[in-house]
């Protein structure tokens, strides 16, 4: 019981923590929006005059009252589900342009990830069964991917495969010319072809992490009792490596992965500027740089909310796989 | 992440008892760790020295982008700007992030996962609970938001390597506390507890010393992570001010269009950099592994060949492994 | 299950997704770019849209939030004014205008027989709605004047003002979108609808919007005939994330018009001969100083002995060269064009900054004013050191450019420059505040070429405030001096051109003297155009629009109704 009522408290303080953060640093960032539109609108060459600021303080609305005021109508609206109004994108609301962003990172860092995983796992399984084969020599080749920056390496790729050779578009999500957004197979298509280098990307950089883990819990295991017993007993090497050692040695893999899908939504974020690629990335980076604070509290908590959420699936996973989580209690 | 939580598991059976020779706490003298130290201290020693071999990196000429010469080694930037010398202030930038953010990030961790763990109680609670915290919020948008934040002129690179090592110790100190946790239990240790050891005493002489390989590992990927880290943010134009690192040789060196430009010259030396000396950090981080976890380096074949297996039986086991 | 099959079937699924890959090349490859798809003609803008589109087409509101077409593509204003060039507005929805002697009075004739996209007829009631609309609401009426609008014959409109106001002339008829009343009279809060399906009468009508792109298409019941009418058939906005896609873009022949500082444009120019561009420099790049002791401003640079001694200090031939890639134009110390204002810059020697620096004389200045070089070779006056900061925007690579350069100028004068790289949050709010000793910005064209607009902005007291308060206007350096004042109060109230003449002379005498703004240069504004699939855009000797794809540039509309398809 004991167990649970720490995993609770642990969800709800979390949980503040990320809510009330959210709230505290757009206010203690410097900037104002007001400024940043007048500065805009004078390099668009809009007339700048006295009654500028006024009439864009009266449209933008102020945020009156004390801190504490703020923070209760902030949770109230919060509860409401209403994030606000995004400033880059006014009068729209930020629910509504990041629900536009969300499925493209979900769709392109989700897919990366799980194969990058799959594919990960695999082969370090592989590599750890075979303790000096050409696989396991691999290993620091791969894990030296993992050092490169990811967005260097996309340049890298980039300057190859669509300035030299012109095999893949330089940017966006799909084909905007030929496509449009739909169930079509050629917009699925498109939408796959565009996001190809950037999942490469990220798959070379993240697949030697998985593999070195793998490894590396696979050597482990493979050293314990019930391996020697399961291999004196004369049982075929496949079932002693698929069902004795790898089932076992998979678990914390296991867990890092369900983390890594929550932070799907925030790890892209340099990879998607270097391709255009219109997800969330982008968007809180707009958001940083034009001080719309509504929309960055709106990524940011979309992202905590997903962490967390991954970590609840974890907790949960293990609960049920792993009986020695709940004895401990 | 994934390296950092097999150590987890890992760790916690690697225990001796009675005498143990401090030679085993050596990484053992491997190929894979003569050449990632041999490569490590090539870059630290140019981070430190080149600086003052190189040139003015602000110098500005009228020889823009040009290719790789006598004159410039690694050719120009747009504004005719000295790459070679920019790499070398660069590469001292950069460490100074990364041994920076690794020296907080393990001080922060071994607080709160050791000293936590080891108290027990309410305060392990509480600091668990922070530890986890902070690791679910997210690190580089925070990070971004932070670095924005931050007065513009004292925006150095101390201060975003003070902002990366807040956001990155939540890790390492999980797994020092479950390693904690597990060494606090055991029989040596409770004996020493027992013969009225002070707790100070039991900590630095009992449990520390089992725990060096642990961080020294967490170290070396808290440096990795930092310079990747500061790479990222710099190429979002986020980065320190006023000063070179790989990462703002990179922003600027996308920002000017030098790859439109074909100036592969400028773009593709800082990554190369940061590609060399993270990867001989984790080569030096394999054969460190192989200290916290000895398992890795018993189970070779070797071993299996101890187990009575005939040289047909193994190469039986080959084919299997084929297929 | 084993490896091998999770293996075979993620083979299966790799070799399915290339095959897919493989096929929706081809045809990208084949028709992607076609102009004529169908026997419609298409052309492709990028607006300088980073991420995705928000569907907001509301042509009223002042955030700038609207996507570009809104101004001037799918509404228009009753007249269009071009910075570009010196000349007469252009006639859009009214005919011509006239006004009362004393300024507060303005009748414009309204054009007849125009339609809606929608094929309902736009009439008289609709411009006095509009205008009425703008001047109501305090979240729109950005000009601080009530006006009032009202139908005197049915192609006449009277809009009156309380005050004498020849200045609001280029806002109200030149900035103010003509919106249908059937539809707007219904909206509660104009500034925050996003009006996704606009009726309007310009030139082209949304046909269909994704967040990553949307196609205009041409209005078949726009008011214009032959060549006033639009020729292609589509015009297709797409975004891009930074001027890296955009140059790849451009040398792809995937945007067919577009406005982006692209250093290298000249040698993408010459591999490229379907491509040209137009350079409308436009808004001159000055370090602002925060130049007013009794407004609370500190440093050195409050010193107008200091401002004149970095003018002359700087050498702008290598700054245009190295910063701008030599498309800058030189800078007037009027601050206006010495393009399109020249005739109201009043003496000779204003017309252009001088080019190369002038070390003897940026020193003798200071020297005079009783500063004297120290051991290090800088300049002191009771034992301050001749120190400046400058705000820079991290990121803005030209501006980033230049600072470093003076750096090394200014040096040679013994003058020490600190270059402060920021966020442009943080820079703009340093600037607007005042907690700033110097700042890389530009001071830009107001609403028209009229050089009230900017002198107002830029000048008047009544456009700054004390340090600590943010600068109800952009004049951002505390400048703040009688006679300026008195001059731009007689520009604002008379229609005479002698008096103005006279006004701007004053003007001119002052800011030359005072030095608030030390300006460099005047910013290129490129924009590019492929014409493999459409002629007739802007060229840099017949700027008929000022062509830059941004929003809230009226002059799009005119482009895109000019061009026409190759045939």
């Amino acid at each position: 019981m004991r167990f649970y009522l720490q995993k609770i408290v642990f969800y709800v303080v979390a949980l503040w923590a990320a809510v009330t953060l959210n709230f505290l640093i757009p206010r203690l960032m410097p900037g104002n929006p007001v400024d940043i539109m007048i500065a805009k609108m004078g390099a668009a060459g809009q007339p700048i005059t006295a009654g500028t600021r006024h009439a864009l303080e009266v449209e933008l609305g102020g945020s009156g009252g004390s801190l504490i005021q703020q923070y209760g109508a902030y949770i109230v609206n919060l509860l409401h589900g209403n994030l606000g109004i995004s400033l880059t994108n006014f009068p729209e609301k930020v629910t509504t342009v990041i629900g536009q962003a969300l499925p493209w990172t979900i769709a392109l860092v989700g897919m990366a990830t799980i194969i990058s995983f799959i594919l990960g796992i695999g082969l370090g399984m592989l590599a750890g069964w075979k303790r000096g084969s050409w696989l396991d020599n691999l290993i620091p080749v791969t894990t030296m991917f993992q050092a490169v920056p990811y967005f260097w390496l996309a340049l890298i790729l980039v300057l190859v495969l669509t300035r030299v050779l012109s095999l893949f578009p330089y940017a966006g999500g799909y084909n905007v010319a030929t496509t449009v957004p739909g169930l079509s197979f050629q917009f699925i298509g498109s939408a796959l072809y565009y996001g190809f280098l950037p999942a490469v990307t990220i798959v070379i950089s993240s697949v030697g992490g998985w593999m070195l883990g793998m490894r590396n819990m696979m050597v482990a295991t493979l050293s314990e009792d019930y391996i020697v017993t399961a291999e004196a007993k004369g049982l075929k090497p496949s079932r002693v490596r698929m069902t004795y050692a790898a089932r076992n040695a998979v678990l914390p893999s296991l867990s890092g992965f369900a983390i890594s899908l929550g932070f799907v939504v925030a790890g892209s974020i340099v990879t998607e500027q270097v391709f255009s690629y219109p997800g969330i990335g982008q968007l809180l980076f707009t958001a940083v740089s034009n001080d719309d604070y509504a929309l960055m509290q709106g990524v940011f908590l979309v992202i905590s909310l997903s962490v967390l959420a991954a970590n609840l699936v974890v907790d949960v996973l293990y609960g049920l796989i792993d009986p020695r989580t709940r004895a401990r209690s | 992440m994934t390296s950092t939580l097999s150590v987890t598991d890992a760790a916690a059976p690697a225990t001796t008892g009675g005498t143990r020779s401090f030679a085993r706490l050596l990484p053992s003298s491997s190929p894979k760790l003569i050449v990632g130290l041999i490569i490590a201290g090539v870059v630290i020693v140019w981070g430190i020295v080149g600086p003052l071999l190189v040139g003015d990196p602000h110098a500005i000429s009228t020889n823009a982008f040009a290719p790789p010469g006598p004159e410039h080694w690694l050719g120009t930037t747009q504004v005719g700007q000295d790459v070679w010398a920019q790499i070398a202030y660069g590469t001292r930038g950069s460490l100074v992030i990364g041994f920076v953010v690794g020296l907080l990030a393990t001080v922060l961790s071994a607080f709160f996962g050791v000293l936590g763990a080891y108290i027990g109680g309410v305060i392990d609670e509480g600091f668990a609970l922070f530890t986890n915290v902070v690791l679910v919020i997210p690190g580089l948008p925070l990070v971004i938001v932070i670095g924005n934040y931050v007065p513009q002129n004292q925006r150095g690179l101390f201060l975003i390597a003070v902002v990366l090592a807040i956001t990155s110790w939540a890790g390492s100190a999980r797994v020092l506390r479950s390693v904690t946790l597990s060494l606090r239990n055991r029989d040596y240790v409770a004996a020493s507890k027992v013969s009225g050891e002070k707790t100070w005493r039991v900590l630095a002489v009992e449990i520390l010393p089992n725990l060096i390989p642990v961080m020294a590992s967490q170290f070396v990927f808290a440096i990795i992570f930092a310079i990747l880290g500061e790479a990222g943010l710099s190429f979002l134009g986020l980065g320190a001010n006023n000063s070179f690192t790989l990462g703002t040789i990179l922003f600027q060196a996308y920002n000017d269009l030098a790859l439109t430009q074909g100036a592969w010259w400028w773009f593709v030396p800082p990554g190369l950099v940061i590609a060399l000396f993270g990867c001989a950090l984790s080569l030096i981080n394999f054969s460190i592994d192989e200290i916290i976890n000895p398992k890795l380096r018993n189970q070779t074949r070797a071993s299996r060949k101890a187990w009575g297996l005939t040289a047909d039986q193994i190469q039986r086991l080959e084919k299997e492994d084929i297929k | 299950m084993t490896i091998t099959r999770k293996r075979l079937l993620f083979g299966a699924a790799a070799v399915a997704a290339s095959a897919a890959l493989a096929l929706t090349g081809c045809t990208s490859g084949s028709n992607g770019n076609s102009s004529k798809a169908g026997g419609t003609t298409s052309v492709t803008l990028f607006s300088g849209q980073v991420g995705n589109f928000t569907e907001n087409f509301n042509p009223l509101n002042n955030t700038g939030a609207y996507l570009q077409p809104t101004n001037g593509v799918i509404y228009e204003p009753l007249f269009y004014y071009n910075k570009a060039k010196a000349g007469k507005p252009v006639p859009l929805l009214g005919t011509s205008y006239s006004w009362n002697t004393d300024g507060t009075e303005l009748t414009v004739k309204v054009r007849q027989g125009v339609k809606w996209s929608d094929g309902s007829a736009e009439t008289t009631d609709d411009v006095v709605y509009s205008l009425n609309l703008v001047s109501n609401n305090p979240g729109l009426n950005t000009s601080g004047t009530e006006w009032v609008a009202k139908k005197t014959a049915a192609d006449t409109v009277v809009i009156d003002f309380p005050t004498t106001s020849f200045t609001l002339e280029p806002q109200i008829l030149g900035n103010e979108p003509i919106v249908p009343q059937k539809i707007w009279k219904n909206i509660s809060d104009p500034t925050k609808v996003t009006n996704d399906k606009p009726v309007g009468t310009g030139p082209y009508e949304l046909k269909s919007f994704t967040p990553q792109s949307f196609v205009l298409e041409k209005n078949p019941h726009y008011w214009g005939t032959g060549d006033n009418a639009p020729k292609v058939d589509q015009v297709r906005y797409v975004s891009l994330a930074n001027a890296d896609a955009a140059t790849s873009a451009l040398e792809a022949g995937q945007t067919d018009y577009m406005g982006a500082f692209l250093p290298t444009l000249k040698s993408i120019m010459s591999k490229h001969k379907n491509l040209s561009y137009s350079n409308s420099p436009q808004a001159t790049t000055a370090l602002f100083t925060c130049a007013n002791v009794d407004l609370g401003c500190t440093g050195p640079q409050t010193d107008p002995a200091v401002r004149q001694a970095l003018y002359n200090a700087m050498d702008r031939t290598q700054l245009d060269k190295q910063a701008a890639a030599g498309f800058s134009a030189p800078a007037s110390s009027s601050l206006l064009l010495n393009t399109v204002n020249k005739s109201q810059i009043t003496d000779p020697s204003y017309l252009e900054v001088p080019q190369t620096a002038n070390v003897s004389k940026a020193k003798s200045t200071l020297e005079a004013d009783g500063w004297k070089l120290n051991s290090d070779g800088y300049y002191a006056k009771d034992g301050q050191e001749l120190d400046l900061t400058v705000n820079v925007v991290s990121g803005w690579t030209d501006y980033d450019t230049i600072c470093q350069l003076l750096q090394g100028q200014f040096k040679a004068a013994g003058i020490k420059l600190a270059v402060n790289q920021m966020a442009q949050n943080a820079w703009s709010q340093a600037e607007s505040t005042g907690k700033f000793e110097m700042s890389m910005n530009s001071i830009n064209m107001g609403v028209s070429s009229d050089p009230y607009y900017q002198y107002s902005a830029y000048l008047a007291s009544s456009a700054t405030a004390k340090v600590g308060t943010p600068a109800p206007s952009t004049n951002t350096s505390r400048y703040s001096n009688a006679a300026v004042d008195a001059a731009i109060k007689q520009l604002a109230t008379t229609n005479d051109d002698s008096a103005k003449q006279a006004a701007y002379k004053t003007i001119q005498d002052q800011i030359v003297k005072d030095m608030p703004y030390v300006p460099i240069y005047v910013n290129s504004a490129l924009a590019e155009y492929n014409n493999s699939r459409a002629t007739g855009w802007p060229t840099q000797d017949n700027q008929y629009a000022f062509p830059l794809p941004w929003g809230g540039n009226w002059g799009v509309g005119i482009v895109l109704k000019t061009i026409r398809p190759v045939k």
